[in-house]
């Protein structure tokens, strides 16, 4: 069962950021690129959240009652790196979001390969 | 061709990654001397902290929380920036569907409540498994419900701005602070009263009501900004 | 005593939130403000220079926990050396670009001095942080202000340059994002010393992959080889002062990073040889593209690429002579590639496609803007008696010293190639008839411009005639760096070692 789990979860937040490497490699329209990097994010934060994760554990909160309840709780770490990495992925697909817009303002399409004026 | 070769590198990609991580084991406790213990240790005995998340996020990783509220502050710049135009150009909003009077009732019945578990949320963010981020989104969104239902609901781009500055201002003078008594950077100043109280915790309660006036203040007026982005 | 370490980043955040407020006040503070934090930051920085120069190494905690639990900053020879010439460059850049353009708006002309204000801010966290995580926010905050700024111009050629900057830095923020959380699983911690002193009992495997995710991470600031595609266009597309900032602080701020994961964190001896063939690899394929270049500033990005390879080379050879010239070699970069940008942006200041033609003869109309211009292009292709020849000269001994002939071989080639192509460009711009169809109609710098670029001028000819003033701090910055053991025992025992 956790075998399963394990391989399970762990194949999932690579399978998606390779689903969103590939986005971002192949796909021709900027959104589409957006899109993919949004992915990779959300694999990778996925992979964090699995590395803190504890058989039979509780979430990092202490109730009344329960303050010596340490040993049985998930790694807190992973995730308030990923509450961190959560808000900086968001800033960044804003900006890129507003850049498409200026690119479309500008060129009145999407598609990468009509837009691209300058060399690689 | 080219996606070809694509698949190829990721695939070549995929398997160190899978090597990497399923060699680790899933949910067992993995380090001896990890910051894992310490952290869950100290967040009761000497912060009197309920939320561990919410002791790392602002206290011992506080550093980071500063950077990464600067990020969100800087993106939403950024967005101004790049889409900015001289006020001539600047259109009203294009509506694509007016919505029903449903829609209108049923949102000025909601976004009270929306903004009071907002707040609630970032109150106690030390408490429970919420924080400044966010019940900072949960109000942003309060706002962008009225933005969609109102075509003329008017958010001050003036307040927005007083307040995501006056919250970040707070923010680095509380850390500030910290240097009083000989102290260090962000470090607590207050009395950090008794466990599972709103009122414990020191300076963390008030770091994270700052975070999420700010957040909720910067998201609405990227919101704003973008919904009135017309070509 | 001025401050602490911690104020090289809270101040300037501070700025960054209370400028909106004071531009209400009165619209030109926006602009004076971020220079005063600036030149703050400047004073600060060079104070506590001086101090670890007679103290030793300061590390400073971050809301009273101690090292590996809580986030701390490491101010030591190197790092500080570092943080002084970014706040350095920093101000410069401010000093230069204060009115460069009078017909901006106001709300842009905010942005503007904030986005540059938080770019020094944040390459300044990277090099002095130490705390693997907290370096990525930096990153991430440096890398949001370079976009920015690279789109900062309305037309449609820099919103493209930026998309294509953001696509790479977000794709290597992600990577950087994976190298720590194969850290974090296998190590448990986030402090760099912790890591560097635990580094040992990782599996090599683990190791090698946790670097190479790394390097590809940070590279895309320093500019390594395949992922340097966006720094022509960016260079190109931004403001011209702002490809000073790029030269002199971003990419300072990631050869950093690069170097502190090799050197310290991570104890593979086979990296060294890495740097110094991707090194190699960058600095050819680099320069030999500049040649081909049609545009000034293309080709001025792509010599800055190709002058970080050097860097990763010398850094590469890995003794104390090699880490010593790279640093010189970093030190004589940030000086004269801004040199280059800042007078090479009034030379075709008016032009739109700003081609290395248009310069032609305009040395009779800014004979001040083009000599420094040729000062720049003579002190960095290491002509004797400027400041690029004793750099050069001590990568070619650290070299030599080892036994690299090929190294030494191709790195004589390459100047050759640089000779080339930078003295086209001052050939063009003295000896060449004045045209006034092709060439650009001359721009006469402004009053702080000129202050600017002759600071610079001086720094050049004062490292150039009298390199004794600065090896004796590249010294004990190399000696800094190699020394992996006081680092990590600096950080560790934070409480002795703390000097408030």
């Amino acid at each position: 069962m956790y075998k399963f789990l394990e391989y399970g979860v762990y194949g999932a937040s690579i399978l998606l950021i390779l689903i969103g490497l590939y986005a971002v490699l192949t796909k021709k329209s900027l959104i589409k690129i957006v899109i993919g990097l949004s992915i990779i994010d959300g694999g990778i934060h996925l992979l964090l959240i699995t590395i803190g994760y504890l058989r039979q554990g509780t979430a990092p909160i202490f109730s009344p009652g329960f303050e010596n309840a340490a040993a049985k709780m998930v790694d807190p770490v992973p995730q308030a790196l990923v509450l961190t990495a959560i808000v900086i992925g968001f800033g960044v697909t804003a900006v890129a979001l507003s850049l498409v817009i200026r690119l479309y303002r500008h060129h009145r399409t999407l598609q990468i390969d009509e837009i691209k004026s300058l060399k690689w | 061709m080219r996606k070809f070769l694509v698949i190829l590198i990721l695939a070549v990609l995929g398997f160190y990654l899978f090597e990497a991580f399923s060699g680790l084991g899933l949910g067992f406790p993995r380090f001896e001397h990890g910051v894992k213990d310490y952290y869950l240790d100290k967040t009761v005995s000497e912060l009197h902290v309920a939320n561990t998340v919410t002791s790392i996020v602002v206290s011992f990783r506080g550093f980071d929380t500063l950077g990464e509220v600067t990020v969100l502050f800087l993106a939403v710049s950024a967005l101004g920036s790049v889409l900015y135009k001289r006020r001539h150009d600047v259109g009203s909003r294009s509506i694509l569907f007016a919505s029903s009077g449903i829609v209108r009732s049923g949102s000025k019945l909601l976004f009270p409540a929306i903004i009071l578990l907002g707040v609630y949320i970032f109150i106690h963010g030390h408490l429970t498994p919420g924080g400044g981020f966010q019940g900072g989104a949960i109000i942003a969104t309060g706002f962008l419900l009225m933005l969609l239902a109102y075509e003329n609901f008017r958010v001050s781009h003036h307040v927005l701005s007083y307040v995501e500055s006056l919250a970040g201002i707070i923010f680095v003078v509380i850390g500030l602070l910290g240097f009083i008594d000989g102290g260090t950077f962000l470090q607590n100043f207050l009395p950090s009263g008794i466990l599972n109280e709103l009122f414990s915790g020191g300076v963390i309660g008030i770091i994270y009501v700052m975070v999420g006036f700010k957040v909720a203040a910067e998201l609405t007026g990227l919101i704003y900004s973008v919904l009135h982005e017309k070509d | 005593m001025v401050g602490s370490p911690v104020l090289l980043i809270a101040v300037p955040l501070l700025a960054a939130f209370v400028i909106p407020l004071i531009g209400m006040i009165w619209k030109e503070l926006v602009r004076i403000v971020p220079g005063l934090v600036l030149a703050y930051m400047l004073v600060l920085s060079v104070t506590l220079l001086v101090e670890v120069n007679q103290n030793g190494t300061i590390v400073e905690t971050i809301a009273g926990w101690k090292a590996p639990w809580g986030i701390n900053l490491v101010y030591s020879n190197l790092t500080g050396l570092l943080a002084t010439i970014i706040t350095t460059l920093g101000f410069l850049v401010w000093m230069f670009s204060y009115r460069f353009k009078r017909n901006v708006d106001f709300e842009p002309a905010k942005k503007y001095f904030i986005f540059l204000m938080m770019l020094v801010a944040g390459a300044t966290g990277i090099v002095i942080t130490g705390d693997i995580f907290n370096q990525f926010v930096f990153i991430e905050i440096t890398g949001i202000s370079a976009y920015a700024l690279t789109a900062f111009y309305t037309g449609r050629n820099s919103a493209e340059a930026a998309f294509k900057y953001l696509m790479m830095g977000s794709l290597a923020s992600s990577f950087l994002l994976i190298a720590i959380a194969i850290i974090y699983s296998q190590l448990g911690t986030l402090n760099m010393a912790e890591i560097a002193s635990k580094m040992h009992t990782m599996d090599p495997v683990f190791k090698v992959i946790a670097l190479i995710f790394f390097i590809t991470g940070i590279g895309i600031e320093a500019e390594i080889f395949p992922l340097n595609g966006w720094a022509p266009d960016a260079y190109t597309e931004a403001p011209g002062p702002i490809g000073a900032a790029f030269a002199g602080v971003v990419v300072k701020a990631g050869i950093y990073a690069v170097i502190r994961m090799v050197f310290t964190l991570f104890d593979i001896p086979a990296a060294h040889d890495f740097l110094i063939t991707i090194g190699l690899i960058t600095l050819i394929v680099a320069e030999s593209t500049a040649l081909r270049q049609e545009k000034l500033k293309r080709m001025l990005a792509y010599s800055s690429i190709g002058q970080m390879g050097l860097v990763l080379v010398a850094f590469g050879i890995g003794t104390h002579a090699g880490v010593f010239a790279a640093l010189f070699l970093m030190l004589n970069h940030a000086v004269i590639k801004p040199l280059l940008f800042f007078s090479g942006s009034y030379l075709v200041f008016n032009s739109k496609e700003k081609r290395i033609s248009e310069v032609n003869g305009l040395g009779k109309f800014m004979p001040y803007t083009a000599g420094l211009f040729a000062l720049g292009s003579f002190a960095i292709v290491g002509l004797p008696p400027f400041a690029g020849f004793w750099s050069k000269l001590s990568v070619l001994t650290a070299a030599a010293d080892e036994g690299l002939l090929l190294v030494i071989a191709l790195v004589l080639i390459v100047s050759v190639i640089e000779i080339v192509y930078y003295f086209r460009v001052v050939n063009r711009i003295f000896f060449q008839e004045y045209n006034k169809e092709e060439s650009v109609v001359p721009h006469k710098p402004r009053f702080n411009a000129i202050i600017a670029m002759t600071v610079l001028a001086i720094l050049i000819l004062v490292i150039g005639f009298y390199p004794d003033a600065v090896t004796g701090m590249l010294h004990s910055a190399s000696s800094d760096l190699l020394d992996k053991s006081g680092y990590i025992d600096n950080v560790l025992q934070v409480g002795q070692s703390l000097i408030r």
